[in-house]
């Protein structure tokens, strides 16, 4: 019935399934805090910094597609997409969303124009201006994200999705055009360029809280406490599989390799 | 209707298909083929890609044709090389086959050896963003400018022949406090990424569906 090797995760998975349901079921009698994420209470000011220069803003979710392994972390970069979008409406700043992968591209521009609509200027979005596809190609698409910086000059720079090597080609471009940064990713090798050049930064699991975050609903609040509960969770198993590991006993390794 | 169509039915398309996923992956059942059926949706994953490469193209086409009439200064004569360039991909492609040494020469002439141009000017950009960071203003950027230094001299040869004990040195800054550093930030994503696929599978994450108007709500 199951797969051998793999009964261990799926018995993880449900197990932080339920942590999340009981979590969001919990929120609804305690609504649950979340600790200050400095990037995204600075959104506002880095929209309210463009409206004063009269600068657009820049948003790009990387390399993400909606096909493979880094699809969360698109998915997460496309739910602050929706509220920069409606804050730079509000504002009168003009945002630029560039693609890497042209499915993203349908996706965002509902998304933009149910943002600007909602603001109640349904007639100031450009999809063919705004929602920019260009290349699906990494280089490709990076050369031409510095040439955009280069002639428009973003006053604000939002990175959030799955970053490869042209994370520091794009930090370093709009560092060098004075644009506030943004960064966050999953992809442990490019956290560091991001720490030493972007202003604020969201290390991995808060871009996938992002979108909670920003909606203030106190629902999805409660599954991220879920998921803190499988965070403790996982660090009581490394605890005990250290002690067992040093008393000579297999146990959890087995246990993990059912 | 507008909530059926931007809500609800993409919602339950989502819970579909990564329930397979799933069952694909963890469970099998005699009879139930998950694997033809995953091959199968993946497929269509295909398809659409090649279908929503036609509106990139569409949209580049609309937007740098903008720029070449209004004559956008500093932008339109990169746009007009653009389109050329598709253009000639274009052609070239179609009429010989995309793995013909026509192609293959255009390729490899052009985007091949732009694109590793592009990748080599990386140093030039680490180089500079390090130069900004290795700055002891305070304890935390002191350490990082102690580790950075270790670092630097161990991947140098001269320095590192020289200065042999410095070897072991970031031999154990890599292994020990970097490593279990990465490692939480993987245990932590990785439960994140999960926090989020059961919230999007469940239909509270909508983020990325963007917001309903009050009209589609009401609609």
């Amino acid at each position: 019935m199951f797969v051998t090797g793999r009964i261990f995760a799926l018995g993880m998975l449900v197990a932080i399934w339920i942590f999340i349901l009981v979590g969001m079921e919990m929120a609804k009698k305690a609504i649950p805090t979340f600790r200050k994420l400095a990037g995204l209470d600075a959104l506002p000011e880095m929209v309210g910094r463009a409206a004063e220069t009269g600068k657009p803003v820049h948003f790009t979710t990387g390399l993400g597609e909606l096909n493979t392994m880094m699809a969360s972390q698109l998915i997460a970069g496309l739910s602050v997409l929706s509220y920069v979008s409606e804050l730079c409406a509000k504002a009168g700043v003009r945002i630029i969303y560039t693609v890497y992968q042209s499915q993203v591209m349908p996706i965002a521009t509902e998304l933009m124009k149910a943002a600007y609509t909602i603001a109640g200027k349904p007639e100031e979005f450009d999809a063919d201006d705004q929602v920019r596809y260009m290349s699906g190609e990494q280089f490709a698409y990076a050369t031409a994200v510095q040439g955009l910086a280069e002639r428009e000059r973003p006053a604000a720079n939002i990175m959030i999705g799955p970053f490869y090597a042209e994370s520091m080609l794009f930090a370093e471009t709009f560092y060098r055009i004075g644009s506030i940064q943004l960064a966050g990713t999953a992809r442990g090798y490019q956290i560091p360029f991001f720490a030493v050049v972007c202003d604020y930064l969201l290390i991995a699991e808060e871009i996938y809280a992002a979108g909670a975050y920003l909606s203030k609903d106190p629902i999805l609040a409660g599954s991220i406490r879920g998921q803190d509960v499988g965070k403790l969770l996982a660090l009581v198993m490394m605890i005990v599989g250290i002690i067992l590991t040093a008393l000579g006993s297999s146990a959890l390794i087995n246990l993990l390799k059912m | 209707m507008s909530m059926v169509f931007k809500r609800n039915i993409p919602i339950v398309l989502v819970f579909v298909t990564a329930l397979l996923f799933i069952m694909e992956y963890f469970v099998t059942i005699p009879g139930i083929d998950f694997k033809s059926a995953v091959t199968t949706v993946n497929n269509w994953g295909i398809i659409l890609t090649a279908f929503t490469l036609g509106f990139g193209a569409v949209n580049l086409f609309i937007l740098h044709t903008r720029h070449i009439s209004r004559r956008t200064k500093g932008q339109w004569p990169f746009s007009l090389w653009m389109l050329i360039v598709i253009v000639l991909f274009t052609v070239v492609g179609v009429s010989t086959g995309a793995t013909s040494g026509q192609y293959t020469w255009l390729y490899s002439s052009s985007y091949f050896a732009l694109s590793a141009t592009v990748y080599s000017s990386l140093g030039f950009y680490m180089t500079s963003g390090i130069y900004r960071a290795l700055r002891a203003k305070n304890v935390e950027s002191g350490l990082l400018l102690i580790v950075g230094i270790i670092a630097l001299a161990k991947n140098a040869p001269a320095v590192a022949s020289g200065l042999p004990i410095i070897v072991p040195w970031e031999a154990w800054i890599s292994a020990v406090p970097t490593t279990s550093a990465q490692r939480g930030i993987m245990i932590g994503a990785a439960l994140g990424a999960l926090a989020l696929g059961i919230r999007t599978m469940i239909g509270r994450e909508t983020g990325f569906l963007g917001k309903m108007t009050e009209a589609e709500k009401g609609g």
